[in-house]
């Protein structure tokens, strides 16, 4: 017995060393991403997320106005439409409110925001935040709060990136990498804001259908009301502009203000309801603003919040 | 609680550690904990359904116990009847009930006259068939005086309800099960660590091969009249990896969880895929199953020993059953039917025990005879699957027909086609290791046995790196677990 428990301890030993260094060695090697999948550093990735910390990190603090969201937060807001707030855009691609509560812990006290606007879309709640995870392990730091969000999420891909991360971190593999600020259509504006070369959607037909909400993306999303609470920070929920036949085709977009939004008696407010945006002259795919919509949204936000 | 979850990863130490190094020596204790272990595992799916499994357990306890007692044949024929009709009842109302009342509805409907038949909202109890037919040969062995019914009910119901075998076999018989759990286990660590190696290579057949096939499979089953002839060929082939792969890797998980424990459960698997004809994929293919059937229906129906009506009818009867026993759908019982008419040349023809042996016995390679033999009783299983795999019957001919399209000679296309590559890649490698393990009873068995440790080590640690890079990101249920 005592010789099989002993084996077991040193297996198991061995495989805590040796697992990590072989994803490390996925992760270096020049092999197609077909074939590793559970393992997805993408740095500089779709989003510009590494230039937003890079950013984020020389900042001095004392921000007038946090924007948090999805691609819906960091293609909806741009600081140059808001002269005189300095504002910044924390938003990342399919960002939950796993990663946001992750986020906020993380850099809530370094930014120190006198308001945040949150960008909640329903279709944030409804998915598991893996991609987002991803994104975020890649671009950003990692350290306790990194390894509680792969506790949280437990999926192998993030296991696996978070190990090749803590390589990368620890051997300093990213010190020369520079993302560009134009990637393809993409440009990345100072204060967190992606620009998008102007386009205009054709707009599709839907059925009708509705949104679910994730239990552990309502909890998450409970925490992050706390946390801002606690912290007595004025904070405003929207929803974003998304195409009208889209956002109609949902039955139950008022899910959140019924509930979690009324329980806490938050500020919320539902921009497809207070503006009507032409799906394609204003829309550059079914969610997402082009300049032109963005410029309209931002206008009617400070107008409605008389910023 | 499923073998491939990180519960039963703490679960399986837990129980194993109380079990060897707390009661270690104490046979009944050891038993309760098995017992009370097999009941926490059951209870993690739907506690409400172990107030099922009890009462089922009590039941064949019991109606054991009266039929040995039992004064006469009428009265021993009462308490075996009574067990059988409650069983087969239980069965019937949580796995058939649906089906039958729909197929009468849907019959009724074709004259013209329309009900509305009460079908109820039921959730299948998991493991229903399995702990059943567990019953049943209990209460057939002792009703046929093969066996003596068992006193002691914490022994009875850790025979019934041994979580290892608890929700998808294999099949146990009392006469091979109950001695064991009936006589002291000393700790041996060469089965401990065999035990641990089976484990390990059912989770590489359900996490990597099953549940990477699966999702290629539902992608080309789900959309199936979207894609050319050779690409359902690939979606069927990958399905009978998948089925593979999944129900055989649970035998393995469950077998060498046994094994941990000092158990020994019968064989489920022999690696059908390399069988030479039918006949002898049955023999290898869900062995518990197969070997319950032949004892428990066909030798009564007279088995081979009639004329050669009686044969043709006992063989549609055993394969039809089989086929019904997996589900309350008409695919099922396709798949079995199909199966029948497979087999029946060989046995009418007196070819059905030809390949007893594993194929090319000692040697590295087959023979070009026998390689033809194995292509083509897998292309056989590969076809029948598609039954097995259909929503319907319908979807299965349309799947068929679309298969026998001028498209099969094309290349398979289909938008994961690079991830498939390199499933298929992986099915190689998997193949080739189940070739050389094939003399064992189970792949990795003998597996570097002469290697040096770091070497063999590192070959296990190789496989747990593929599962960390391959494995589905989410928990996927075993198949048979609806049955």
């Amino acid at each position: 017995m005592r010789k099989f428990f002993k084996n077991i301890f040193f297996f198991v030993f061995f495989l805590i060393i040796a697992y990590p260094f072989m994803i490390f060695l996925s992760g270096y090697l020049p092999i197609p991403q077909t074939f590793k999948p559970n393992l997805n550093y993408r740095i500089g990735s779709y989003g510009h997320m590494f230039t937003r910390i890079k950013e984020l990190n020389q900042l001095n603090g004392d921000v007038d106005i946090l924007f948090l969201g999805s691609s819906h937060s960091y293609r909806g807001f741009d600081p140059r439409n808001f002269n005189d707030k300095k504002v910044f855009n924390l938003g990342s691609s399919s960002q939950t409110p796993i990663q946001t509560k992750f986020l906020l812990k993380r850099y809530l006290n370094k930014i120190n925001p006198k308001m945040i606007i949150y960008d909640v879309y329903p279709g944030t709640f409804s998915i598991d935040g893996v991609e987002s995870s991803l994104d975020l392990i890649a671009n950003d730091k990692n350290d306790l709060e990194s390894i509680k969000m792969a506790f949280e999420l437990n999926n192998i891909k993030i296991y696996n990136t978070l190990i090749y991360a803590g390589f990368a971190d620890f051997f300093n593999l990213n010190k020369n990498f520079v993302e560009p600020i134009k990637k393809g259509e993409d440009t990345y504006i100072s204060g967190g804001f992606v620009e998008n070369k102007i386009h205009y959607y054709k707009f599709d037909n839907y059925s009708k259908r509705e949104w679910t909400f994730k239990e552990e993306q309502v909890k998450a999303f409970q925490e992050i009301i706390s946390l801002l609470k606690k912290k007595k920070l004025k904070t405003i929920l929207v929803y974003a502009p998304i195409t009208p036949r889209l956002y109609n085709s949902f039955t139950n977009n008022n899910f959140l203000e019924s509930t979690i939004i009324k329980r806490n008696h938050l500020e919320y407010y539902d921009f497809n309801n207070l503006m009507k945006l032409n799906d394609s002259l204003y829309f550059y795919d079914t969610n997402h603003l082009n300049l032109n919509g963005v410029k309209l949204f931002n206008k009617k936000l400070i107008e409605t919040l008389k910023l | 609680m499923l073998f491939n979850s990180i519960n039963f990863a703490i679960f399986l130490p837990i129980v194993f550690i109380l079990y060897w190094l707390v009661i270690n020596k104490n046979l009944r204790l050891q038993n309760s904990l098995l017992l009370i272990a097999s009941y926490f595992f059951y209870a993690c799916w739907d506690w409400r359904f172990l107030f099922l499994l009890m009462f089922s357990t009590l039941l064949d306890y019991y109606t054991g116990l009266k039929m040995q007692n039992a004064e006469s044949l009428n009265r021993k024929g009462f308490w075996f009847w009574l067990s059988i009709t409650v069983n087969l009842g239980f069965l019937g109302v949580f796995k058939y009930y649906n089906f039958f009342a729909e197929s009468f509805t849907e019959t009724i409907s074709h004259f013209g006259l329309q009900i509305n038949p009460a079908t109820l909202n039921i959730i299948l109890p998991v493991g229903i068939s399995f702990y059943t037919f567990h019953g049943l040969s209990y209460v057939i062995d002792i009703y046929k005086n093969r066996i003596k019914a068992e006193r002691n009910f914490v022994d009875y119901a850790v025979f019934v309800s041994f979580f290892p075998l608890l929700v998808a076999g294999p099949i146990e018989r009392a006469t091979h099960l109950l001695p064991q759990i009936k006589k002291e286990r000393i700790f041996n660590y060469s089965k401990a660590v065999d035990g641990l190696k089976q484990i390990l290579w059912g989770l590489f057949k359900k996490i990597v091969i099953a549940d990477n096939c699966a999702q290629f499979a539902n992608q080309i089953f789900g959309n199936s009249t979207d894609y050319s002839g050779s690409t359902l060929v690939l979606g069927a082939v990958f399905f009978t990896f998948q089925i593979y792969g999944d129900f055989s890797g649970y035998s393995d998980i469950a077998l060498g969880t046994a094994r941990l424990f000092g158990i020994e459960l019968l064989r489920n698997f022999a690696f059908p895929y390399f069988s030479r004809d039918i006949a002898e994929f049955w023999r290898r293919w869900h062995i518990s199953l197969s070997s319950w059937f032949r004892d428990y229906l066909y030798i009564p129906l007279g088995g081979s020993k009639g004329g050669m009506w009686m044969i043709i009818r006992n063989t549609f009867i055993i394969f039809i059953v089989s086929g019904f026993w997996h589900g309350a759908n008409w695919t099922f019982i396709a798949w079995g039917a199909l199966n029948a008419i497979y087999f029946l040349p060989l046995l009418v023809t007196k070819q059905n025990r030809n390949n007893l042996e594993i194929v090319a016995k000692g040697k590295l390679l087959p023979t070009f005879k026998e390689l033809s033999q194995i292509a083509i009783t897998f292309g056989l299983t590969v076809f029948a699957w598609i039954f097995f795999r259909a929503e319907s019957v319908g979807h299965a001919l349309s799947y068929i027909s679309g298969i026998f399209s001028k498209s099969l000679f094309t290349i398979p296309k289909f938008p994961d086609i690079k991830p498939a590559i390199v499933t298929i890649t992986i099915l190689m490698f998997f193949v080739l290791i189940e070739w050389l393990g094939r003399e064992q009873q189970y792949a990795i068995k003998k597996l570097g046995i002469k290697w040096k440790r770091p070497v063999r080590w590192a070959f296990y640690i190789l496989l747990f790196f593929i599962f960390g890079m391959y494995m589905n990101t989410e928990e996927t249920p075993f198949i048979y677990f609806q049955f």
